[in-house]
């Protein structure tokens, strides 16, 4: 900005703000002082004991240091210029016993606390035959949590032994990639992977009975590569480069699974179609977000499953408009004949018809660190609904192309999930063959 | 860690017939320019005027409410101090250039939060 500037800061980022950030984001040594949490929600008096209190990290006075940051003469480290030494990794590990390599694994934090498969030189050149793209392809650069990381054909060939998957399932590995790391949020988010296409059966992929749970290996190891890769190649680690407060137990698998394609209603398109690719495609789609709602138990003829579905939907927080239905073959059949011929119909129909007061909508913080800024500055429907009285009812599911539903399960109950995963067109599978 | 790796160290010093050799997961990373932060060019902020911007994060009463009690401190510890609290365009990882230019034309200096 140029002139002098005290940036304040949560106690939660504060390890990443006075060392990560100036390594690899904005290069300066900012003079950051650090908060105790929570500051929002909370009443005046809670922040005016912050103010008069002490910064957590070094103890001293908050607005004494906040004035120090803004005076005090800079120090010679304050004053560097020119490009720090990167980390540079070595290819291979020093050759050690597998008991002591499996301990180092976890000591870096490159694990999910699970045994994995060390990614011997064999094992992971058998791997990379799994595609016929080079090793050292480079698949995605990572910028978050800085540092320009390029994860190459090689290093996820590594994740994808440890994670203990088949060199068959590498081409899937690779699409999943380009979309990582994974989730990362104070908010505790998580991933969904749903894989659509022709490979779901070529690698043994389960669509149907328990499909959502420990019971196949492409499903378990594809989802856990993503969350190994993340961490490791990615340099994620909670409390320094990952803040989820609580975290998500969804992360050790990313909810991985496939589309019960063949189980699909006469009309009703699989995911990657709706996103515009042809059904002999091989597709993943990588989804973000929280919630993962059960409807419990079985479907009643006294209460059409559109209606329940809409009653769970108020408890989501409405942002970006996205709800991702999780529907058993069984629970999709019933909607098509309640008059839901194509999944766009049903979208259309909830987003009209689930309601809830405004005051719930902003009631909740994601959505009111997202757009209340927006809704002063006029943009619309934001706008409106800020103004409104707090009991009014608004439809925040305003966007149907949002709101998407996904057909998996054995057919062995009418169960449904309602989450608020947000996702896009997915990428293909075939591209990494 | 250190201690793992001077085991590592040991064992292969010790030659064992056990030892496997595994590729590294973690990829290499290249870090930006260093930048010198802004010269501080007064020892005191007595009759500055200082800039308070709340970023928007947590909605608009959880930072801002935290500058408007900095508003009071500052009243009544450094009364010279004329403090002007401003909302940031946008979202909260959003750029807003103007105000940053607005800030650097008619502030002394600038106190920006709160991050989370």
């Amino acid at each position: 900005m140029g002139i002098p500037t005290a940036p304040c800061t949560a106690i939660n980022v504060s390890e990443y703000v006075r060392g990560w950030d100036r390594l690899y984001g904005s290069g300066m040594p900012l003079r950051y002082t650090t908060f105790p949490l929570p500051i929002a929600g909370v009443s005046r008096q809670v922040h005016q004991r912050y103010v008069n209190g002490n910064d957590p990290v070094t103890g001293k006075p908050i607005m004494q240091e906040i004035v120090d940051a803004l005076t005090k003469p800079l120090t010679a480290d304050e004053q560097l210029t020119g490009l720090p030494e990167g980390a540079v990794e070595p290819r291979l590990l020093s050759p050690d016993t597998e008991e002591n390599l499996q301990e180092f694994f976890k000591e870096k934090d490159w694990t999910d606390y699970l045994p994995v498969v060390l990614p011997t030189e064999e094992r992971v050149a058998a791997m990379l035959k799994g595609t016929s793209h080079k090793p050292d392809e480079v698949v995605k650069t990572l910028m978050w949590p800085g540092g320009g990381r390029q994860l190459t054909v090689e290093k996820v060939a590594v994740c994808a032994v440890m994670a203990g998957a088949k060199p068959e399932y590498f081409p899937v590995i690779l699409a999943t990639a380009t979309m990582a790391p994974f989730g990362n949020s104070t908010t505790s988010m998580a991933n969904m992977i749903i894989v659509n296409g022709p490979i779901r059966k070529e690698i043994g992929m389960n669509s149907g009975t328990g499909a959502m749970g420990p019971h196949n290996r492409p499903n378990a190891t594809i989802g856990r590569a993503f969350t190994l890769l993340s961490k490791s190649a990615g340099n994620l680690h909670a409390g320094v480069t990952t803040f989820g407060s609580l975290g998500s137990n969804l992360q050790y698998n990313n909810c991985c699974f496939a589309e019960n394609e063949e189980a699909l209603p006469e009309g009703w398109e699989p995911l990657s179609v709706q996103f515009g690719y042809k059904k002999e495609d091989s597709v993943v789609t990588v989804g973000t977000g929280w919630t993962y709602v059960s409807c419990v138990g079985e479907l009643v003829t006294t209460y059409p499953p559109q209606m329940l579905i809409r009653d769970y939907m108020k408890s989501l927080s409405g942002m970006g408009s996205t709800a991702l239905l999780c529907a058993d073959p069984l629970v999709a059949g019933i909607l098509y004949d309640q008059g839901f011929t194509t999944k766009e119909m049903l979208a259309q129909w909830l987003s009209k018809n689930v309601r809830i007061p405004v005051q719930q909508y902003w009631g909740n913080g994601i959505i009111t660190t997202g757009f209340t800024n927006l809704a002063l500055q006029g943009l619309e429907p934001f706008a409106t609904w800020q103004k409104l009285p707090p009991d009014s009812l608004i439809e925040p599911f305003i966007n149907p192309k949002t709101i998407n539903t996904v057909v998996v399960g054995g057919q062995t109950n009418t169960i449904w999930f309602i989450t608020d995963f947000m996702i896009r067109r997915g990428v293909s599978i075939d591209a990494w063959r | 860690m250190s201690k793992l790796k001077s085991q590592q160290k040991a064992t292969v010093k010790a030659g064992s017939a056990g030892n496997i050799t595994v590729l590294n997961p973690a990829c290499s990373s290249t870090m930006v320019e260093r930048v010198p932060l802004t010269p501080r060019i007064f020892s005191s902020l007595n009759g500055k005027t200082i800039y308070l911007v709340d970023i928007g994060w947590g909605g608009p009463k959880a930072g801002y409410d935290v500058f408007e009690v900095m508003q009071g401190w500052f009243a009544e510890n450094i009364p010279s101090v004329k403090t002007v609290l401003v909302r940031k365009k946008g979202s909260f990882h959003e750029d807003d250039p103007e105000l940053w230019e607005k800030i650097k034309a008619e502030g002394d200096a600038c106190i920006i939060g709160i991050s989370c």
